[in-house]
């Protein structure tokens, strides 16, 4: 009894984890769609005047921690964390496909073409390239 | 007197003639970034302090009969809108999510090699001046955004305002569609 449970626990731990890593990235406008739709009342109210450059409305929220929603809260963390995984997917992306473009679109010129020639060949791309493209947001 | 209420974001991008001012409203990253790649020349060299003087004082006229702002007229485009509080620089946070599809098309490989410039537009209602210095905070607000909160490089983004001067052809000075701001195609970008 006491084993089947451990091994429930340890296999829903695994799968959380797996979830959580490879949990979709969100694109810029749905991680703000998502920030105006959870936080937008408490921003207009506890954050009025100030936009989303140099982090003004973050810092505004964050400051306001105590006053705003928690949808707001844990919206703000979501948004933060998938903007930030989609943007070391787009960083790595040359390097991580760097082979398989040398063996698959080495004649195409052009970072568009490229890509457009690997998502083409998705079938014969390897994992990780494939993988990066999608968290990229690029298919 | 200075009910400038929403200000509208065009982009300009693609060799097509006409800005897509019907459709403004609904876009998509996909469309964004397929009107934006069409760049089939060279762009022209684009002075700002140039384009800010021929506005004002060839204030009224359509855009594309100006010398300058006829290149810029020719150049790859397309039209978004957003919305900024009245008399103000700060953008509704309805608005966010087209920002954000600005940023999405930004980062996509077809176009991360282009620099652009944001036009900023106003209503005719209030003083030239001060249309003209609002609609170039706004102009300079925006690209402020998409190069911290969305990681554009800001080396590739030029703003400008041109307040009130350049009203759609047949509308009247204070509808929705002449307060704007404009994103255009400026070609590759090279390091200096």
């Amino acid at each position: 009894m006491k084993t089947r449970n451990t091994i429930a626990t340890a296999l829903f731990i695994g799968l959380a984890l797996a979830g959580a890593t490879r949990a979709e990235t969100l694109s810029y406008a749905d991680a703000v769609t998502r920030l105006a739709q959870d936080c937008g009342g408490d921003i207009k109210k506890l954050c009025h005047g100030l936009n989303l450059g140099n982090g003004r409305v973050a810092d505004c929220l964050q400051k306001n921690a105590a006053k705003i929603s928690p949808v707001c809260v844990g919206s703000i963390t979501t948004v933060l964390t998938s903007i930030s995984q989609r943007e070391q997917a787009q960083a790595a992306y040359a390097n991580v496909c760097k082979h398989d473009v040398a063996q698959l679109c080495s004649s195409v010129k052009g970072d568009g073409y490229r890509l457009a020639c690997l998502i083409k060949a998705e079938k014969r791309v390897g994992k990780p390239c494939n993988q990066a493209i999608t968290d990229a947001g690029w298919r | 007197m200075t009910r400038l209420r929403n200000l509208l974001l065009t982009l300009l991008l693609a060799a097509s003639s006409a800005p897509d001012f019907a459709a403004a409203q609904e876009v998509s990253q996909q469309r964004i970034v397929s009107g934006l790649g069409k760049l089939v020349e060279a762009a022209p060299l684009i002075d700002i302090a140039i384009l800010r003087q021929e506005a004002i004082e060839g204030g009224g006229v359509a855009m594309a009969s100006l010398p300058n702002w006829g290149k810029i007229a020719k150049l790859p485009q397309m039209v978004v809108e957003i919305d900024f509080e009245n008399d103000s620089v700060m953008i509704k946070p309805e608005s966010y999510r087209t920002l954000g599809l600005l940023a999405d098309a930004l980062h996509h490989p077809n176009l991360w090699a282009y620099k652009f410039l944001i036009v900023g537009h106003s209503s005719s209602t209030g003083s030239d001046k001060h249309n003209l210095e609002l609609s170039e905070r706004r102009a300079v607000a925006i690209t402020e955004i998409l190069s911290t909160t969305f990681a554009v490089a800001p080396e590739r983004l030029y703003a400008i305002g041109v307040g009130e001067y350049f009203p759609i052809d047949g509308s009247k000075g204070d509808s929705a569609s002449n307060r704007r701001v404009q994103l255009v195609n400026l070609g590759v970008f090279t390091t200096p």
